[in-house]
């Protein structure tokens, strides 16, 4: 896979300066209309990838490369008697880890049995909520891994195997998504970035990572949604488990306890912007009373957003996020390391500015979280450019910073990284 | 009482002594048609398109989508759907636009590599549209609220209006020129102009076919006068009045486009 990848990314250079000519243009016959949703042909498309990224500090565990990805995606798209069958894959090297994967990243199967229902069944991306790099009621797997990586955004979120059944009505539209395995985030282990462990009392990067007991339930996530106007408005839930080994077991292992969960959202144009709003409980089924400190408390999660174009092509975003943790004296008292405890209201900020050019081929972002209440902070600016339709050159960086080095961002402080990723896109 | 009115139209028309009067042409009328045509062509309808992007550098790019639309009343709110199938980075993205006369219009991006339905702020619509000279506005057809117009020039073929915005400080332009075709009623070039009258930007329509009886642009072109640069649109497999269900202007059209409307026949 790798071979075949490094070949395309060589033969695509010459290809560079004559990508499009004007013959294509002419030649551009009925033919040639190819819409995906012609059953003729199969074509494949994807992409061929270079990344790498490094630290900008010394960390204590790990060596400076914190990303070294050469990466192949082929993805299809079939229709056979109403069903759409989507296939992704990607083959890659992950030098950090020095292994060859393939990974499916889409294998699934849409068709519509009655006119208003849907069921898509099989490997698939799922996403809902209104935040921003900040998820409620969104429980699908996350990959924070990649995420702090610099890897795509797309890789921030992590593929579920489940069935998804979508109905509509005028009263209210209806997802209902059964994971019959529960799908955990790939959450931060120590294979790539150290990590704060209370039951350490430091920061570890076990080698290979943390590997955490995974439960053998199914998940079961719905939302309910309806649009009024220019009202977006939706109310969720969710039956499973924690996506992050936060528990330990009796035995002391680290494990992903039950959790429920529901929420609503809505999202709505104010003023000149957009204006949102979303509120979660997510109930800790495992320690009802949170007096079991090898498990995590209850918390009420709120967020408040805004996003408005300040001048032409140039976009600010705003949030306000509280976790308010329940039972809070109850963790105090059975805690035993209470000076590592977040505090029982838990506040984020974050900021996003965008700016792309009048051309729309370069773009600039500056994505930041600031915790007034733990001290702490992350930077993510990134800069993307499109050469053509198919190179494409995205770079940024992965700054954390904090007081404590138990806060939320404040344990990554070692793995702060600069990332260039280089794509040919077919 | 009919006869009073035309009287006194006659009169005024003597007495301004000009072939250039408003009381012979209905400016109003002129650009309501003219947006009509463009824009509100039959109920609904559905076409392929592609662009070729030139960049001031010559280097070229391609985009290919299909647009499906319906108007909820002539000259008034809209919906649209615009399903991208080139390049290959935003094949799979849906662009979502509820057009709407007394407020700010909705959009929304589907992003398929995340299943992410991101809602776009109202924002200036006089951006890029997926990086072609065109801004978004052009695709979904500028509010002719916004603009004053005066007629310049009426021929045997044409009337060349010209348009100044209402609120100067929200567009690049201090005027634009448009001429208007007699018979077609469709707009054939817009001609914009900046702050020391140069013209920097112009559209054109460089082929016009008949279409279930609707005249319909099927090549235009859109030039950067001033940094060089220029976007070429073809529309092809162009339908009206195909009966488009309400419901398919929805989030659910996002993650599973609606097959039965996106065959393209001729």
């Amino acid at each position: 896979m790798f071979r075949l990848s490094a070949v395309l990314l060589m033969l695509a250079v010459p290809v560079l300066a004559q990508t499009t000519s004007q013959d294509e243009w002419q030649d551009w016959g009925a033919e040639d209309w190819d819409f995906a949703t012609q059953t003729a042909s199969t074509p494949v498309h994807g992409f061929a990838e270079l990344a790498l990224g490094t630290r900008v500090v010394d960390s204590p565990f790990h060596s400076g490369t914190s990303l070294q990805d050469a990466r192949l995606r082929l993805e299809s798209q079939y229709q056979w008697n109403g069903i759409s069958l989507v296939a992704k894959l990607d083959g890659y090297y992950d030098g950090v880890l020095d292994n060859w994967s393939g990974r499916t990243r889409e294998l699934s199967a849409q068709f519509t049995p009655l006119k208003n229902l849907d069921i898509k069944a099989g490997r698939q991306i799922l996403t809902w909520g209104t935040g921003d790099y900040l998820f409620l009621n969104d429980l699908f797997p996350k990959d924070w891994q990649s995420f702090f990586a610099g890897r795509d955004d797309e890789y921030l979120k992590a593929p579920s195997d489940a069935v998804k059944v979508s109905a509509y009505y005028d009263l209210v539209n209806i997802n209902l998504v059964w994971t019959p395995q529960f799908d955990p985030d790939n959450y931060i282990s120590g294979d790539y970035f150290s990590f704060f462990s209370p039951w350490a009392g430091g920061l570890i990067a076990p080698q290979p990572g943390l590997s955490a007991q995974t439960p053998n339930n199914d998940e079961w996530a719905l939302r309910l949604y309806r649009t009024i106007e220019s009202l977006e408005l939706a109310f969720y839930g969710y039956d499973g488990h924690h996506k992050s080994p936060k528990s330990l077991t009796e035995t002391g292992l680290p494990t992903f306890s039950r959790l429920r969960a529901w929420g609503a959202s809505a999202r709505m144009p104010l003023g000149a912007g957009l204006a949102n709003l979303e509120i979660s409980h997510h109930q800790s089924l495992d320690d009802g009373n949170g007096d079991n400190p090898r498990i995590p408390n209850s918390q009420w999660l709120v967020l408040v957003g805004y996003e408005q174009e300040l001048v032409t092509r140039l976009t600010g975003a705003f949030q306000f996020y509280l976790e308010h943790t329940s039972d809070y004296a109850a963790l105090l008292t059975y805690s035993p390391f209470t000076q590592w405890e977040t505090e029982q209201n838990r506040t984020l900020v974050t900021t996003r500015l965008t700016w792309r050019n009048a051309t729309d081929d370069l773009s600039l972002s500056l994505f930041a979280f600031f915790s007034p209440s733990d001290e702490d902070a992350y930077l993510r600016p990134s800069l993307d450019y499109r050469l053509n339709d198919q190179w494409s050159l995205a770079g940024g960086l992965n700054l954390f910073s904090g007081r404590d080095q138990h806060s939320f961002f404040g344990q990554f402080e070692d793995n702060s990284n600069a990332w260039l990723r280089v794509r040919y896109s077919f | 009482m009919m006869k009073k009115l035309s009287l006194a139209a006659l009169a005024a028309g003597l007495l301004a002594g000009s072939s250039l009067n408003a009381a012979e042409v209905d400016i109003n009328a002129i650009v309501k048609q003219a947006e009509q045509a463009a824009y509100y062509a039959g109920e609904d309808g559905r076409s392929a398109a592609r662009m070729m992007i030139t960049d001031a550098q010559g280097r070229k790019q391609l985009r290919q989508f299909i647009i499906l639309r319906k108007d909820q009343s002539d000259g008034g709110d809209q919906d649209m759907l615009v399903f991208f199938s080139r390049p290959a980075d935003v094949r799979g993205t849906v662009f979502r636009v509820s057009k709407h006369k007394d407020r700010d219009d909705d959009r929304w991006l589907y992003l398929p590599g995340l299943d992410l339905v991101k809602r776009i702020s109202a924002g200036d619509k006089r951006t890029s549209f997926v990086g072609s000279h065109f801004f978004y506005e052009d695709v979904s057809g500028r509010n002719t609220d916004q603009d004053n117009f005066t007629l310049l020039e009426e021929t045997d073929s044409q009337y060349r209006l010209q348009a100044v915005p209402k609120q100067p400080d929200t567009v690049e332009f201090t005027r634009y020129e448009v001429s208007i075709d007699k018979q077609t009623m469709l707009p054939m070039l817009i001609r914009f102009f900046d702050a020391k009258d140069r013209e920097y930007r112009k559209v054109e329509a460089l082929k016009v076919e008949t279409i279930e009886g609707y005249p319909t642009v099927t090549h235009s072109r859109i030039q950067d006068l001033q940094n060089g640069g220029e976007t070429e649109m073809q529309f092809r497999f162009i339908s009206y009045d195909l009966g488009l269900p309400d419901d398919i202007f929805s989030e659910r059209s996002l993650r599973n486009p609606p097959g039965q409307w996106l065959d393209l026949k001729e």
